[in-house]
């Protein structure tokens, strides 16, 4: 079995989420997307601890961690997302420029 | 006496009277402005007695004071035969016949203007806590005699006056101190620059004791020109290859040219003139007395004390450059001065050309052209001080200094129409007054170097009679307009400042041997080296 | 003989400067006293230069005293004193005597003005000054005073400030004499250079020019910047326009100012640095030139004016010009002659002027008349100075004028007729003058009266003084010329110079006469037959209107042109480069637009730039 099929999964995976977080206009969308590129990442972790040149179990304990991080970011993420919907009345990343400001 | 900091005392008992400032209430506008004064008397008095004990024959430099300041050791790998290496910057105060005329100055001029400032409208504890800080700032620049320390001080300056013009000012004060603040920032940035160049060059040094060897950098200014001048084993003037302190003639002339961009803005030589004129209009007339009257001086100040003494052969060379820029300010300067409607302008032009003499005399080269350079500077911070003076008072009472607007004003208030005239003599060069002796000097320098320029800046001398009786007399002269009949003449703390200012500019106008005589050990030891420097040149 | 009081010359000038002090620190509470103060200041000044003159009768060796320091300049030491020469100690009583008289008119002629210790304490200054200056023991210190009495000169021409005209002719009278001390000035830097150890003293200059020791050349160059400053002062052309308008000032100031002392501050500096001019015969004749057309120039106009004191301004100018042209002429004695005595007639015709003013409160002669049997003391008075200045036998007038014309005729014929012609104009128009004024009917109908005595008093002692004068210096009496130590001038008596100079006054008079004492011949039969040349004469040959188109408004053009190019293209290029700045400021800030997408992008594509670049340098094997 080789390695390249994962690595490339991965890497449409990553694509995909980098042109969401980078195009689409709603939040949540926003998000997923950036979940799909951490999966991708997973992904890369878990195929390189079984097939990479040292292979071992710190990649798939640490792509464990990853989802853990990334559970807690999304429901953060959620969070102030939410509260913004509250206060602005949207989920536009547009309106989001108060940094500008 | 021998042991008393007097330079220390001098410099920082304004910073002291701004600390104490802090801690009174600013309502107590009685209270602040007492403490200001005596703050700004006391050095005063000081820098008197520092006058009176400053001996006029003897080494030049006196009034040595110093301190380590900032040490730190260098990485010495690979120098195991050094014992140290470091980089230093010394807190080193002293004055000479230079910086003690000027020191007296600023002492001067800024009591008057602390008196001057009494009539200010609000916030009063800011304005004397940034008043005095400014005043520090001036006299460390005249003390220091280390390129980090002045540097030090003179960007302590810009920081007061920025407010001082931005806050105080009159309608258009933002965008002057805005204006201000730019352009001497840039030439501190230039000048900044040549420091570091001299400090990595010129400054480094090594002593050899007996089984020691020490490897320093300093911005120490005598050390600098001991290893520019006098010790031909200096690292400065080895030619080897692979030296890198060696100061090319192309090096010099960069830091010399960026030193001379540097304080030519501050001076201001012309193209670089036009920020002053707003601060001239827009600054309230007591800070104007200070701007016009020392903080011009320090670009002339730093420009003879880094730019010619430290590089006596470009500056020589420059010298023609130099008159003919002297020669444009003059008769620019006057030019501009003729036909200006608003009185302040008249004043502002009027300084651009009383620069240019300061230039010509400089660019003169000899012991009459740079004396006179002194002397104008000494001369045209008093008198210019005294115009802004009494623009001031003027101001308050008809609340215009527009030329067409003003008139007969020697009938309602002649104590000050008769000082108005008395200033404005002085200005255009009566003799008897100050402002002759600093013109008479630096022409005859420049007449034994460059007869056509200085004939051709001589016109300056007529075009300055036009300016001053224009404008002094279309505000004394002349029918009195109606609102302007019932305006009451000086009140006595006004009074004060103008007779002492007035008594100053006769003082050295009748006896200019006061400052001549501390003056003649510097000015022969500067001309000594500038004729050794133009040996080098045909040699 | 000693010098007890020659010693003490620096007293003379010291009294006025005193009383001037006490006068501007006093001021208003004086009131009546600041004229008796200023009376008795300049009595002590006028008895200690007598005194020093009687002392200096008998010498011929000056006396020098400079050991005050004054500056230093490198090696080289400048020190201040006075110095008493013959010339000096005449200028000294000349000066002091005319000043007592004008203080003692003034306290009459400026009686009731609420300023009148001002004007007391200016007079002060200005003694001071001029005698300062005739003391002087170097250039600068004589330039020093030189630019003082033309201070003061300023001062009282604008004393009444609050007229528009006096104003304009303060700033006049300044601007103008201004432009002739900067050629003085630089005159005086040039000798710094050149003279031997840089020594200005007058002693030093003389002993190097008639030495020879400066080349010609040079010397040509320091005389005739010299010689502007003097024409400055003097009022010679093209520089001689400020003095008619100087008449703006009181009247006792045109006498003492602008007739007898400062205007002739201009000679006497040429008289004291006559050896320069001797050290250069190109100046001396552009000296003598200058000086004839001046007087021929300022006499033809004052045939047309009619301000009475500007008839007597243009006359001073004219006389200026006949000691001007002596002194060219290498005929130093007569033009200092001339001074003496012109300083005690014209002294004395201002102030019969002034009280004719003071009188019938107008200064145009058309509209006087008749005045002579109302002002007996002043008409008579003012004829002795009239006759005296047209050169009649024996006033003093006639001597000197004789020793000019005479100097003239023995070295320049041309120089001769213009002297001449130019007599015969100051005859008429002197003639002129008398007449209108004190002769016929009254045209208006004032209530005019003599004046007191502070008036008559000095206008009977100067006439007196404009008899005698004459007697120190004719061809029968050589004495001043040998006192003042000018041994060329062994006068004879030339009587065909006498007989012409005495024709054209008596000439001049008797036209003057015709035409205005008996109305025989018409007065306008100038105006009538040639009204273009009459204009011509009137406005002055508009050199006024010359050089306000050429200086004035020349200045003005240049300076608003600075005015552009400073605000437009100085300034203009600061804002170039601030605007620059926003420029690119604005720039990045379009990029700051607070959305976190466009910085992702942002930051992708900088990264996908490195990995490039990077695998570039891999790819090319730069690493």
């Amino acid at each position: 079995m080789s390695i390249t099929p994962y690595l490339t999964l991965a890497a449409i995976l990553f694509c995909i989420g980098l042109y969401g977080a980078l195009s689409k206009k709603n939040a949540i969308i926003v998000l997923l997307s950036i979940e799909l590129m951490l999966n991708a990442v997973n992904l890369n972790l878990i195929a390189f601890a079984k097939y990479g040149p040292k292979p071992g179990l710190a990649g798939q304990i640490f792509s464990l961690f990853n989802i853990t991080v990334a559970a807690a970011e999304v429901a953060v993420g959620i969070a102030i997302l939410i509260n913004l919907y509250r206060n602005r009345g949207t989920t536009d990343v547009t309106d989001m420029d108060t940094m500008k400001r | 006496m021998d042991k008393l900091p007097l330079l220390t005392l001098i410099a920082f008992t304004p910073l002291l009277g701004a600390l104490v400032l802090l801690f009174v209430p600013k309502q107590q506008g009685r209270l602040i402005k007492t403490i200001a004064l005596i703050a700004t008397l006391i050095p005063l008095v000081l820098a008197a007695a520092l006058y009176a004990a400053y001996q006029a024959s003897g080494d030049p430099v006196q009034f040595k004071e110093m301190y380590s300041w900032i040490k730190i050791p260098l990485n010495k790998e690979g120098l195991e035969q050094i014992t140290s290496f470091f980089f230093e910057f010394k807190y080193n105060l002293a004055v000479d016949g230079l910086s003690l005329p000027l020191v007296f100055l600023t002492a001067l001029v800024s009591a008057m203007a602390a008196l001057a400032s009494f009539h200010i409208k609000k916030r009063w504890k800011t304005f004397y806590i940034c008043f005095l800080l400014l005043e520090t700032g001036m006299f460390g620049v005249f003390m220091a005699q280390d390129l980090f320390l002045f540097f030090l001080f003179f960007e302590i300056t810009l920081v007061p006056m920025f407010f001082l013009v931005g806050i105080w000012g009159y309608l258009d004060r933002e965008k002057a101190a805005n204006k201000f603040l730019i352009y001497n920032g840039i030439g501190s940035a230039i000048m900044l620059i040549a420091f570091l160049i001299i400090v990595a060059t010129v400054g480094f040094t090594m002593t050899q004791t007996n089984n020691e060897v020490i490897l320093s950098y300093s911005g120490d200014i005598h050390q600098i020109a001991h290893n520019l001048f006098q010790d031909p084993n200096a690292f400065v003037n080895q030619a080897k290859p692979n030296n890198p302190f060696f100061m090319s003639d192309t090096m010099k002339w960069t830091v010399f040219l960026m030193l001379l961009v540097a304080f030519g803005i501050k001076l201001p030589i012309f193209p670089f003139h036009t920020w002053m004129l707003r601060v001239h209009t827009e600054a309230p007339p007591s800070i104007v007395m200070i701007h016009s009257g020392i903080l011009l001086k320090m670009g002339a100040y730093g420009l003879i004390r880094f730019g010619v003494l430290f590089f006596p052969a470009q500056a020589k060379e420059a010298a023609l450059l130099l008159g003919i820029l002297g020669v444009i300010n003059i008769l620019y300067g006057a030019a501009l001065a003729v036909v200006q409607r608003e009185f302040k302008l008249v004043l502002a032009y009027s300084s651009i050309s009383h620069m240019g003499v300061v230039l010509l005399g400089l660019a003169a080269f000899n012991t009459s052209g740079l004396q006179g350079a002194v002397f104008q500077l000494v001369s045209h911070g008093l008198i210019s001080a005294l115009l802004f003076l009494l623009v001031g008072s003027i101001y308050e009472r008809t609340e215009t200094t527009e030329l067409g607007a003003l008139g007969g004003l020697a009938k309602s208030i002649p104590f000050m129409s008769g000082i108005l005239l008395i200033a404005g003599m002085a200005s255009l060069g009566l003799p008897g007054l100050s402002g002759f002796i600093g013109e008479f000097l630096a022409f005859v320098g420049m007449f034994g170097t460059y007869k056509a320029v200085a004939a051709v800046g001589a016109l300056g001398i007529i075009l300055a009679a036009v300016y001053v009786l224009r404008g002094v007399l279309s505000i004394t002269f002349g029918p009195i307009a109606a609102q302007y009949a019932g305006i009451r003449d000086a009140r006595l703390v006004e009074a004060i400042p103008m007779i002492t200012l007035v008594a100053f500019i006769l003082l050295l106008g009748i006896y200019p041997s006061v400052l001549s005589e501390p003056l003649q050990q510097t000015i022969s030891g500067m001309d000594q080296l500038l004729h050794s420097a133009a040996g080098h040149i045909g040699g | 003989m000693a010098n007890d009081f020659t010693s003490y010359a620096w007293l003379v000038p010291l009294f006025p400067l005193l009383a001037f002090l006490v006068l501007i620190a006093a001021g208003r509470q004086l009131r009546e006293a600041g004229a008796y103060i200023s009376i008795v200041a300049m009595l002590a000044s006028f008895v200690l230069a007598l005194l020093i003159f009687f002392e200096r009768l008998g010498h011929t060796t000056d006396y020098t005293w400079n050991q005050l320091k004054w500056l230093t300049i490198g090696d080289f030491q400048l020190n201040m004193g006075f110095e008493v020469t013959n010339l000096n100690a005449l200028m000294l009583v000349i000066v002091t005597l005319v000043s007592l008289l004008v203080n003692i008119y003034s306290k009459g002629y400026m009686h009731g003005d609420e300023r009148v210790n001002v004007f007391f304490s200016y007079i002060q200054l200005f003694s001071f000054a001029m005698l300062g200056l005739v003391i002087s023991v170097n250039v600068l210190e004589l330039y020093i005073f030189w630019e003082l009495v033309g201070v003061c000169s300023f001062l009282l021409v604008g004393f009444w400030y609050f007229k528009p005209e006096a104003r304009a002719a303060a700033k006049k009278a300044f601007i103008v004499t201004r432009v002739g001390d900067v050629g003085l000035f630089l005159g005086m830097l040039l000798l710094f250079w050149y003279m031997p150890g840089h020594s200005l003293d007058f002693s030093a200059i003389h002993n190097a020019f008639s030495q020879g020791k400066i080349d010609p050349s040079i010397a040509t160059w320091i005389a005739i910047l010299v010689f502007v400053g003097a024409m400055g002062k003097s009022g010679q052309f093209p520089l001689h326009t400020w003095l008619p308008d100087a008449m703006e000032g009181p009247t006792p100031i045109s006498a003492l100012i602008h007739a007898a002392t400062m205007v002739a501050a201009g000679v006497y500096l040429v008289a004291r640095t006559m050896d320069i001019f001797q050290a250069s015969p190109d100046a001396m004749l552009v000296v003598a030139y200058v000086g004839g057309f001046t007087a021929i120039f300022a006499a033809t106009i004052g045939t047309a004016q009619n301000d009475i004191k500007r008839v007597l301004a243009y006359s001073t100018v004219s006389q200026l010009g006949y000691m001007m042209m002596a002194l060219g002429l290498g005929a130093a004695t007569a033009g200092i002659f001339h001074l003496f005595t012109h300083a005690f007639f014209k002294a004395l015709l201002f102030l019969g002027a002034g009280s004719v003013i003071h009188a019938v409160h107008t200064q145009d002669i058309r509209e006087m008349g008749g005045l002579a049997g109302k002002m007996k003391i002043t008409a008579w008075t003012f004829a002795i100075g009239a006759l005296a200045l047209s050169g009649i036998v024996p006033l003093s007038g006639f001597w000197s004028k004789d020793a000019i014309l005479s100097a003239a005729f023995e070295h320049n014929q041309l120089l001769f007729w213009v002297g001449l012609i130019a007599a015969f104009f100051t005859a008429f128009y002197m003639a002129r003058l008398f007449f209108l004024v004190f002769a016929g009917k009254p045209r208006s109908d004032a209530h005019a009266h003599e004046s007191p005595a502070p008036f008559t008093f000095p206008l009977v002692v100067l006439a007196v003084l404009a008899v005698i004068a004459g007697f120190v210096f004719t061809p029968f009496n050589g004495w001043l010329g040998h006192w003042l130590g000018d041994h060329a001038e062994a006068e004879t008596a030339n009587w065909t110079v006498m007989i012409l100079s005495t024709l054209a006054g008596l000439l001049g008079i008797g036209l003057g006469y015709v035409m205005y004492g008996k109305n025989s011949v018409s007065r306008d039969i100038v105006a009538g037959n040639a009204p273009w040349l009459y204009t011509l004469v009137y406005r002055k040959y508009y050199i006024d209107e010359l050089y306000d188109v050429v200086f004035v408004r020349g200045l003005r053009l240049i300076g608003k042109a600075f005015e552009l190019f400073d605000i437009y293209i100085v300034d203009g290029i600061v804002r170039l480069c601030s605007a620059a700045v926003v420029g690119i400021g604005r720039l990045g800030l379009r990029l700051q637009n607070g959305q976190v997408q466009t910085y992702g992008l942002a930051t992708l594509l900088g990264l996908l730039i490195l990995a490039l670049a990077l695998a570039g340098r891999r790819f090319f094997h730069l690493g």
